[in-house]
């Protein structure tokens, strides 16, 4: 928390360039004492910041490692890589969870990208009536509160036998998922330059080879960046699935729930940093594909 | 106007079809469920049910959400402002790696490391029994409403933060340089001057963050107990142990009503703005 | 190259004949422990007997909420009708009378060769519905209450006892309520059962819609009780807080104690109680659904169960639960200390005298119903 301000006009006057720490010229001694503990008041805010953003996950990587853990003891009883084994191994529950998420995950990105890069290049190139009204009904999926949207769409889906199935919760994910995939495809449309394409018609492209020649490969790292978006959420993906794909199908989340509420914590943290690692990765990742003017253009 | 496109339209239909057939379709079946009786007619029955079961979790799941907002809102204010207006680089640098890792923690995740964090024997209270600050009576357990709340905070600050840190990259320096140049401490110039020009971004984050906290349904689960809980587990417990579509439904429109009311007073601000202007 | 290609071709082969071999759908109710059975233990057994069969376990979660989904399932499946997709269902007693009734499962038990072996009355009166022939107890569980002899010397024996212990020690007793898992509910009903007043009209009927009122005093009762303990999210959620010390007693599933206890989950100095006038117990139920392809295979997966081998090692040994056939069948297949291991805390006649089963059906819902008015808003 920024805990400190200038002690008075003056010195503030003095701070002209406003990029160095304000050091009020009174006296040195006095002013390298308050420097200094503002640098440990700073700290130690930066550490306790730290320890509520990451203790949690600590915990999770303790409770991954612990094979016996009662009370009173403040640590696990006995340490192990038992859980490990019972969740990797090939007949368990947690690979052919993981197999399920991930087709999901694959096949919803699919479906949104069929349906979205066709709809944001309409909504970014061609002339749409009622644009803005289309725009915002892809957003109201986000805008109400999805349970009970949920429950109703699985009960419709058991009346078609689609309940349960993998192809159920596909289209659940991807429908939700729309919102992101048609802005950011549009946004991403909308960032390629107009020229770029009029000078491909001019040497005589048809329209059909220069979307798919100049327009989509520029647009591509928006889309890709939207691809892994969608992705994720599918990955993630826990109250749709609840609703439309138990009992048959199990993915990740579920999985993890599941073990949670059964009391077996061993086996749902090591669920859950499984879940993490595409999360992380794709933080360190998005800096590449999301780049500034996309993003600029998105909600336009 | 001029001609519409009939390719664009045509291209934009897939996406139209699947949020008729699997949101709007839906969203109207939850809305003529809730309302109709068994008999065809029109009633507020199943409102009536639905309060008599859980007007104490209504509350509750208000109360949660307002304040979880509301909190949301605080500490994204406190970090964006940091990170725009502080004068020490690797603080900035720090603050900056740091606020973004619980946002892309899914929140089921989040949940399950709330759920051994926040006990009474849990990491935290351990931790600081053994830092000193607390004795082992003194321990209790944030696992009901309390633990909600920070579980909620935690996944949504860095999404909002994110926005208004963008949002105060983007505003014009001159004006920060030009308040701090008259003698403004920083505090004032991030309320008076920096606020009022990403209030927009603000309320956009909060207004997402608020309709998204209304739908989880695995944190009220998996982190507090079930008395008092939230709606979505209440709307989950009448389907799944007693097929209560019309209450479950019933507690879905109120559900929506606060989105709602939400969404209107944004709107209503928004109005406002651009009269204004 | 060809290594790579030799290989796939040798997984396509392999997954073609894995799909071309039967599969035995079993779906559970019930907590995480009852799907670890079949998929850990009667399903691997199964297949080694039935070779080219496989057998797929899924669990659709704990209490009355798990065996709904079953019911929901097979019912739109009738009226769709078309063969469910499960061949065998183990569900809760009162989802079973619903199921007979609807005439969602077949009879089944009197062509089986196990079908004798059980004599109780659980395995023909479930809640009150009359299910003679549909189906086959897979074991017998009991409720009771979880204490920690270190923190609550002299654990109470009676519902009075503890109400008046909880009030003397808040937050030091949990629970689940109704939602989450079914020894919640079980303490309600033995609340009701103890304080509401004619115990036995509740277990055995006949239904009188009017019991309801009488049941006020001790709602309120309950929600002053409520005041001073702690709500837990479910069957394990209880389990988890005794564990780590959190709460001091609770009510628990016998076998999900034991279980837990042997993993290292409990602490090793945990024990058990059941107080009077009595807390319930159920048995769950092997089903089999009405119209269903694989119905010779189900039927001989239930047969498997419940022999008197299976029931000896599986049930009692390893999952620790009270047998669903008649105890004096497994003599001879089950050593004595992992008979004792069972009736360690609750000794035979304490079982006798103060296990009950859970109230008929009509008066189960108005309990749940009336709680949830009364004591939860």
């Amino acid at each position: 928390m920024s805990g400190k301000s200038p002690s008075s006009p003056m010195s503030a006057a003095l701070d002209l360039s406003g990029g160095q720490p304000s050091v009020p010229h009174v006296s040195m001694k006095s002013g390298k004492v308050w420097t200094f503990g503002s640098t440990a008041l700073k700290i130690a805010g930066l550490a306790v910041f730290a320890f509520l953003l990451f203790g949690p996950l600590a915990n999770l990587a303790l409770w991954s490692v612990a094979e016996r853990w009662y009370t009173p003891f403040k640590l696990p009883v006995s340490y192990g890589l038992r859980y490990w084994e019972v969740v990797f191994r090939p007949t368990g529950d947690a690979m052919s969870s993981l197999a399920t998420s991930v087709t999901i995950a694959c096949l919803t990105v699919l479906v949104a990208l069929a349906v979205s890069i066709p709809s944001g290049y309409a909504l970014a190139r061609l002339r749409l009536p009622w644009r803005t009204a289309l725009m915002i009904l892809f957003l109201l999926p986000q805008a109400f509160p999805s349970v009970a949207i949920y429950i109703n769409v699985a009960r419709v889906f058991y009346s078609i036998g689609l309940s349960g199935t993998i192809t159920g919760v596909v289209l659940v994910h991807a429908a939700h998922g729309l919102v992101y995939s048609v802005w950011i495809a549009a946004a991403a449309f909308a960032a390629v330059d107009r020229d770029l394409e009029l000078a491909a018609r001019n040497i005589g492209a048809s329209p059909l080879r220069t979307f798919f020649t100049v327009t989509l490969p520029l647009a591509a790292p928006g889309i890709m960046a939207s691809a892994i978006f969608v992705f994720l959420e599918s990955l993630d993906e826990f109250t749709g699935t609840f609703f439309v794909g138990v009992p048959q199908v199990t993915t990740l989340p579920l999985l993890l729930y599941n073990a949670s509420m059964g009391g077996n914590y061993q086996i749902a943290s090591i669920t859950a940093l499984i879940l993490l690692v595409p999360s992380v990765v794709f933080m360190i990742v998005i800096e590449r594909f999301l780049k500034a003017d996309v993003l600029s253009k998105v909600g336009q | 106007m001029e001609r519409p496109s009939f390719l664009g339209l045509l291209l934009i239909t897939p996406a139209l079809i699947m949020i008729g057939a699997l949101f709007l379709y839906p969203l109207g079946f939850s809305l003529a469920a809730a309302f109709t009786e068994p008999g065809g007619g029109l009633s507020l029955m199943h409102f009536q049910k639905a309060y008599e079961l859980y007007s104490t979790d209504i509350l509750f799941t208000l109360f949660i959400v307002v304040v979880s907002t509301l909190l949301t809102g605080l500490f994204s204010i406190i970090i964006a402002g940091i990170l725009t207006l502080s004068e020490t680089p690797w603080l900035i640098v720090a603050l900056r790696n740091l606020y973004r890792w619980p946002l892309f923690i899914p929140f089921i995740v989040a949940a399950q490391c709330m759920r051994t964090f926040l006990a009474k024997n849990g990491l935290m209270n351990n931790s600081f029994v053994a830092l000193g600050l607390m004795e082992p009576i003194q321990t209790t357990s944030f696992l009901d409403w309390r633990g909600i709340i920070i579980t909620f905070v935690w996944k949504q600050v860095p999404f909002v933060t994110l926005m208004l840190a963008g949002a105060m990259a983007s505003i014009d320096r001159a004006t920060i340089e030009a308040g701090r140049n008259l003698g403004a401490s920083r505090v004032r110039v991030l309320i008076e001057l920096v606020l009022p020009q990403v209030a927009q971004t603000l309320l956009v984050g909060l207004v997402l963050s608020f309709v998204t906290m209304l739908s989880v349904l695995s944190v009220p689960m998996m982190v507090a107990g079930s008395q008092p809980t939230m709606l979505t587990v209440d709307m989950a417990f009448r389907i799944n142990s007693y097929g209560d579509y019309a209450t479950a439904n019933a507690l879905g429109v109120i559900s929506y009503l606060m989105a709602g009311t939400v969404a209107w007073i944004y709107l209503r601000h928004n109005v406002k703005r651009e009269v204004q202007a | 190259m060809r290594n790579c290609l030799m290989t796939a071709g040798l997984a396509a082969f392999l997954m073609t004949n894995a799909a071309s071999a039967q599969t035995l759908n079993v779906a559970t109710a019930g907590d995480q422990n009852m799907v670890d059975y079949v998929k850990d233990y009667l399903g691997p057994m199964f297949e080694k007997s039935h070779p080219g069969v496989k057998v797929v376990a899924v669990g659709t979660g704990p209490g009355d909420g798990g065996s709904q989904k079953i019911f929901e399932k097979l019912d739109a499946q009738k009226k769709a009708g078309v063969n469910s997709d499960f061949d065998v269902v183990v569900i809760h007693q009162k989802a079973a009378g619903t199921m007979a009734q609807d005439g969602l499962i077949q009879k089944y038990r009197d062509a089986l060769p196990t079908g004798s072996l059980v004599t109780r009355d659980t395995a023909t009166n479930a809640l009150g519905t009359d299910v003679t022939g549909y189906v086959m107890p897979m074991f017998h569980s009991q409720t009771a209450i979880a204490y920690n002899p270190d923190l609550v010397k002299n654990p109470p024996s009676t519902y009075a006892e503890l109400r008046d212990w909880a009030k003397q020690n808040p937050k030091q007793f949990g629970y689940n309520g109704i939602k989450g898992g079914m020894s919640g509910v079980a303490f309600v009903t033995g609340w009701v059962s103890a304080f509401g007043g004619d115990a036995a009209k509740l277990e055995k009927g006949p239904y009188d819609a009017a019991t309801k009122a009488t049941w006020d005093k001790a709602m309120a009762d309950l929600k002053a009780f409520n005041q001073s303990v702690v709500i837990t999210p479910g069957n394990a959620g209880t389990l988890d807080m005794l564990n780590r010390g959190e709460i001091a007693m609770g009510p628990v599933w016998v076998d999900m104690f034991y279980t837990w206890k042997a993993d290292g989950k409990l602490p090793p100095n945990m024990r058990l109680k059941l107080v009077s006038p009595g807390m319930p117990g159920q048995p769950m139920y092997y089903a089999i659904p009405a119209k269903t392809a694989q119905e010779k295979l189900a039927a001989e997966f239930v047969a498997l169960a419940t022999s008197p081998d299976v029931q000896a090692e599986g049930i009692v040994k390893r999952f620790n639960w009270y047998p669903g056939i008649d105890a004096k069948n497994l003599e001879g297949k089950l050593d004595q200390a992992a008979w004792n291991q069972l009736f360690a805390d609750i000794p035979p006649d304490a079982l006798a005298a103060n296990g009950k089963p859970f109230p008929i059906g009509p008066y189960f819902n108005d309990i749940l119903e009336t709680y949830e008015k009364k004591v939860a808003n």
